[in-house]
């Protein structure tokens, strides 16, 4: 059994120790353990350490001054007037001696669990979480508009002025489009700040014009905000000038460092890598028609929208041209469906896994996927790229070898289970839906098994 | 440093002439003033009049202990009075008080003054010191009994 208390009183020359001392004293008499703290107007004397309060039953502030709690949390406290304590201590000690234990376990577990929790949403990983959070309302919003444009028919929104254009308007070309740049912007703020907000949007949408999708976007997050951190760090201006650090200085360098490197370091090797992908599929378009549905496939759900997965979309609709049916779109648009099929399924197989926002963006993603809207998927990528990425890769990859194995042929270029609408615009289609399911079921146990729980 | 420092035989009275708690206050003042402890008299009563506003220091068991902080004070001083028939000093526990401690300290004085009175301040705690205190017949005993 022990006590912790603290006595203080306005002057701090007399009350502060008598009341100190009388403590002790009954303590003593009753055969318990106490230790008083005094602050009088010597300062904090006999201070009790973290070990003192942590194996304190009860604390008594005996003080008619403002005496810190901040100390004692999670114990139970008495607090009272000085003279209290000179008058009446073993009333005071009974009172603590038999206040209601505040299980200390409890509270460590608590604080341990609270400290861990800061320890891991520290860093890069907190900064790409901050990005994707702001990012999944735009996904959702926009995925479903377009979604809504193709309900109207897959090819609906290229008459201008009628209500699926509209549509597409809202959320392909506006919605989708801020989507990078509020990803990469928002990582930017994270760590960064406000500073940041302004290269991490601009290089965002300086990633998704010149084609390096949301993984060109996440490094003109992290690129920005690390870079505004290191111009903060660097530039020492007179007081006077101060003031334009933020409104001026930051915002037109970090912008400017970082647009140039955006199309210079990551622009040209991304153009590089997509004209490198369509070259080398031509060549390829001669041999094994499985082995080009995997690696369509692996295509497809690596970048989503990025140069990658570009290169091989487009390479699919080249098929079309010729106005025949092309297994290789179908295998294209199978293996463009499954990353957020999979990861909607995931979010229903293994729900600890994901956040409550991801969970409910997983029932959006279930619209994205049948509408080919790869995009439905990136928010899961951006947010853990390592486990989630070879995931839908594999997921597709297989879906895109057995859309070839069934030999379905696809007549269009877009527009997911909204083809069925269109008589004849595929061939096989049940065994299609079969490759699209088995690539989703894979998809969503790859995920399953590989992601950590979630905190 | 020793209690002698701030005591002396001379800022101590064995029986006091007063019957109330303002009078005690000024005669125990007196004592201090005589023995140039303080620059300014009135002013001195003031702060520990204020001091008493707050609450009374009369502690109960038969203690009381007046105190100020003031600027009128040259060096820091404790003053002993003892009343065998007790004064009403408001005390804590409504009893009247028999020993009378008035502490004097400067503005600006050092922590080794402050530690010494806050160590007598704790010795009148015990009732083994009230005890000598209340049988002390000549100063001396007086300082022994809070060394």
């Amino acid at each position: 059994m022990k006590i912790v208390a603290i006595t203080s009183c306005p002057t701090g020359i007399a009350h502060t120790y008598m009341a100190a001392e009388s403590l002790e004293i009954a303590a003593k008499e009753m055969g318990i353990d106490i230790k008083v703290e005094t602050q009088g107007s010597v300062g904090a004397e006999n201070e009790l350490t973290e070990k003192d309060i942590k194996e304190a039953n009860a604390v008594i502030i005996a003080a008619d001054t403002k005496v810190s709690k901040e100390r004692f949390m999670g114990k139970y406290i008495i607090e009272v007037g000085v003279q209290e304590a000179i008058k009446n201590p073993k009333e005071l000690i009974e009172r603590a001696k038999t206040a209601k234990v505040i299980d200390n376990d409890f509270v460590e577990e608590v604080n341990k669990i609270k400290e861990q929790r800061k320890a891991e949403t520290k860093g890069p990983y907190k900064h790409l979480m901050t990005g994707v959070s702001f990012m999944i309302p735009f996904v959702v919003a926009g995925g479903i508009i377009i979604a809504l444009s193709f309900a109207f028919g897959i090819n609906a929104f290229k008459q201008e002025g009628t209500l699926p254009a509209t549509l597409m308007q809202i959320g392909g070309s506006s919605a989708f489009a801020l989507m990078i740049p509020i990803l990469s912007g928002y990582i930017a703020y994270s760590i960064a700040d406000r500073p940041g907000l302004v290269p991490g949007m601009i290089g965002g949408m300086l990633a998704s014009s010149s084609g390096s999708g949301f993984i060109g976007g996440i490094i003109a997050g992290f690129t920005a905000g690390y870079f505004v951190n290191f111009l903060k760090k660097i530039i020492k201006l007179p007081k006077t000038f101060q003031g334009l650090m933020p409104v001026l200085i930051l915002p037109l360098l970090s912008t400017l460092i970082i647009g140039l490197f955006m199309i210079y370091i990551i622009g040209k090797p991304v153009s590089a890598i997509n004209n490198g992908m369509t070259v080398w599929l031509k060549n390829l378009s001669g041999t094994n028609s499985v082995l080009l549905g995997i690696i369509l496939g692996l295509m497809m759900a690596f970048d989503m929208g990025g140069p990658v997965n570009k290169a091989a979309y487009t390479f699919g609709v080249a098929t079309l041209s010729s106005g025949q049916p092309s297994m290789i779109m179908a295998a294209v648009m199978a293996a463009g469906m499954t990353p957020p099929l999979g990861l909607a399924l995931a979010t229903i197989i293994a729900k600890n896994k994901f956040t409550a926002q991801e969970i409910e963006a997983g029932k959006t993603a279930w619209a994205l996927g049948i509408s080919f809207i790869t995009e439905g998927a990136i928010p899961f990528a951006a947010a853990d790229p390592i486990r989630v990425i070879p995931s839908i890769m594999i997921g597709s990859a297989v879906t895109g070898a057995l859309s070839m194995i069934f030999k379905s042929a696809l007549t269009v270029p877009h527009g997911g289970i909204y083809v069925l609408a269109i008589p004849n615009a595929i061939t096989n289609l049940s065994l299609y839906i079969i490759a699209i399911a088995t690539g989703t079921i894979i998809t969503a146990l790859l995920i399953s098994i590989l992601k950590k729980e979630c905190r | 440093m020793n209690i002698s420092e701030i005591m002396s035989e001379k800022m101590i009275k064995l029986q006091l002439q007063s019957k109330d708690k303002i009078s005690v206050i000024k005669e125990l003042v007196e004592l201090l003033y005589k023995n140039d402890k303080l620059y300014d008299k009135g002013k001195y009563i003031e702060a520990v009049l204020k001091r008493e506003e707050e609450f009374s220091t009369g502690i109960g068991m038969g203690i009381a202990i007046p105190h100020g902080k003031s600027s009128a004070v040259k060096e820091p001083a404790l003053a002993f009075g003892k009343s065998v028939e007790g004064i009403d000093y408001g005390a804590l526990d409504g009893k009247p008080s028999n020993f009378f401690f008035i502490i004097a300290v400067p503005e600006n004085s050092n922590d080794e003054h402050l530690r010494l009175l806050s160590q007598i301040s704790r010795k009148l705690m015990h009732s083994e010191v009230r005890e000598k205190l209340l049988k002390a017949n000549k100063p001396s005993e007086v300082i022994d009994a809070l060394k």
